[in-house]
């Protein structure tokens, strides 16, 4: 059963009610949580000298607080248009948030598919002892693995290499995890009946596997999406110059005093973000569910 | 599939094992130490501060979690908006911590939007005593801080886990309860709450998992250095790396494996009892 359907109650009957008491707590939550959200735009939109001016005390040039303006008395795009076309330091680390999550993604898929359908489909002798470790694994910090990670980028000599940060986050289990969830959840008579047809095992992966699992594949897409698009220990950790930093870490050394320009990339660092989680959202909230599944 | 395996084994589990060699060894001369680097951990004061604040971030933050997520998922399980109410729960799993940190910046500020927003209140009631902005990053309030913006990212995660958890409970009993007078607080306390001991094991586990992982965001808010009270295991390990101290960095993170390896073998090993 999807969490999809659990959430919509597709699937139990159940009774829908509408609490008044409920809905209004559970509204002030949601505008609780929305309420940080809210003030970006203020900040992306305003010129740079109501900026100045609402964060003057911040700035340690005024007494009193700083005064926010959710919309903007003086909207303008000076922000953006900064970033876009004064700021070559932008693109360039722009594009290495891009390609860094994209060479992990396709990684991830690559070596995370076999592995996660050998654990569905097979058994194998030790494979619950290696799928315990995967498991394990997955749930470690990664400031565990900070020494361990650091020795072996040191002896490849990749230490300062973007490959230091993609090439431990291909080989990470917890997409394997989440993928091979979506693999169990199809039906093994299913898979019998093709092996009993004559079906290759090749075949089965790709004609049934596939299409059947897509949830756990999505799940795991949007997960390590989410998780990559927001590196911040791994590069600080193992890139030394700046220009390899993907934004998730330069965003945060900007000077409070450039706090415009720092809100645009805000939202030019939230957009995708967004935009997956609006595409990927009942793929997430199914892959959270298999964390916590039982088997 | 040994592709997949075989580079798990060059980047994490041989690694791994490597570490556990070196913590005791010298760093420098790899002579043997035994377990000199750990008496080194064991001694070193901001080791015993970190474990302290690690431990009473956890006492805190855990139950505080479970306890707002599963409320919150008591209220929506029978919502007709539940699905958009998830959306907006969900929603901080999605925001980059760069860009809540740098809103956070604006907001606890000696003279931020906070105190500004508290000062404002406090002047219209004559009778709350003057009200002078708080430095919430330089006092106490910094755990409180930390704390708030865990609750935020990972409400929305534990309040799924807890629906699917509810979903789970079979309903006939609670309406065969309900047909027989049961209140709410009796079918909480006899129906709902045993049945969601299993779950609530799982999402103790994790939410103890995700106050380590947590770190990303205090790190960006208060930098390697920050207020003693949220000094925590991984400034430590941090610290030590950016200092090169390999040799008790080693010690210490094979000490903090094997912590968080007690919590995940439990944690295995409820989830495989449920299959029973």
């Amino acid at each position: 059963m999807g969490i999809t359907q659990i959430i919509s109650g597709k699937l139990k009957k159940r009774k829908k009610k509408n609490s008044w008491l409920a809905t209004v707590i559970c509204f002030l939550m949601a505008f609780i949580i929305c309420l940080p959200l809210l003030m970006i735009p203020g900040g992306a939109f305003a010129d740079s000298s109501e900026i100045r001016q609402m964060l003057s005390p911040v700035l340690g040039e005024a007494k009193g607080y700083v005064d926010w303006h959710i919309i903007p008395f003086y909207p303008t795009l000076e922000h953006f248009y900064r970033l876009l076309v004064a700021s070559p330091a932008f693109y360039k680390l722009f594009w290495n948030t891009v390609g860094m999550t994209a060479a992990i993604l396709v990684g991830q898929l690559l070596v995370g598919l076999p592995s996660a359908w050998a654990f569905a489909a097979f058994q194998f002798r030790g494979r619950d002892f290696l799928f315990g470790l995967y498991v394990i694994l997955m749930l470690l910090p990664f400031q565990v693995m900070l020494l361990p990670q650091y020795i072996v980028l040191q002896k490849f000599e990749l230490y300062g290499n973007p490959a230091a940060v993609i090439l431990p986050a291909v080989f990470s289990t917890f997409p394997v995890f989440i993928m091979y969830r979506g693999f169990t959840q199809i039906d093994s008579e299913i898979l019998e009946a093709a092996r009993l047809d004559g079906a290759g095992e090749m075949q089965i992966f790709l004609r049934i596997g596939l299409p059947l699992g897509q949830m756990g594949i999505r799940a795991a897409m949007v997960l390590s999406f989410l998780e990559y698009w927001n590196l911040v220990e791994q590069p600080m950790a193992f890139l030394e110059e700046q220009k390899d930093w993907p934004l998730s870490l330069y965003l945060p050394q900007l000077d409070i005093a450039q706090a415009g320009f720092a809100f645009a990339v805000s939202v030019v660092v939230l957009i995708p973000a967004l935009f997956v989680f609006a595409l990927g959202q009942d793929a997430l909230e199914e892959g959270i569910t298999y964390i916590g599944m039982k088997e | 599939m040994l592709p997949g395996f075989a580079g798990v084994l060059v980047f994490y589990l041989l690694p791994f094992l490597e570490v556990v060699r070196r913590s005791f060894l010298k760093s420098g001369n790899n002579a043997f130490v035994g377990v000199s680097n750990y008496q080194t951990v064991f001694t070193n004061n901001a080791f015993l501060l970190a474990v302290r604040n690690t431990a009473f971030y956890m006492a805190l933050g855990v139950p505080i979690l479970m306890g707002i997520s599963l409320i919150l998922a008591l209220l929506l399980r029978n919502l007709v908006l539940r699905r958009k109410f998830v959306s907006v729960m969900l929603l901080p799993m999605a925001v980059p911590a760069a860009v809540m940190v740098l809103v956070l910046r604006i907001l606890i500020d000696r003279q931020g939007l906070i105190n500004g927003i508290v000062t404002g209140v406090s002047e219209k009631i004559a009778v709350l005593p003057i009200f002078e902005g708080i430095d919430y990053l330089n006092s106490g309030w910094a755990l409180v801080i930390v704390l708030c913006s865990f609750l935020w990212k990972n409400t929305g995660y534990m309040v799924i886990l807890w629906l699917a958890g509810l979903s789970a409970l079979p309903k006939e009993v609670e309406e065969a309860a309900k047909v027989d007078g049961a209140n709410r607080w009796q079918n909480w306390h006899y129906i709902i709450r045993p049945g969601l001991s299993g779950t609530t094991f799982t999402i103790g586990m994790l939410s103890v998992l995700q106050i380590f992982k947590s770190y990303r965001e205090v790190w960006m808010v208060a930098g390697s250095y920050p207020q003693e009270n949220i000094y925590f295991l991984q400034h430590l390990l941090q610290n030590w790396y950016l200092k090169l101290e390999f040799d008790r960095m080693a010690a210490l993170t094979v000490l903090l494996s094997l912590v968080l390896l007690v919590v995940c073998l439990c944690l295995q090993k409820r989830l495989e009892q449920n299959i029973r």
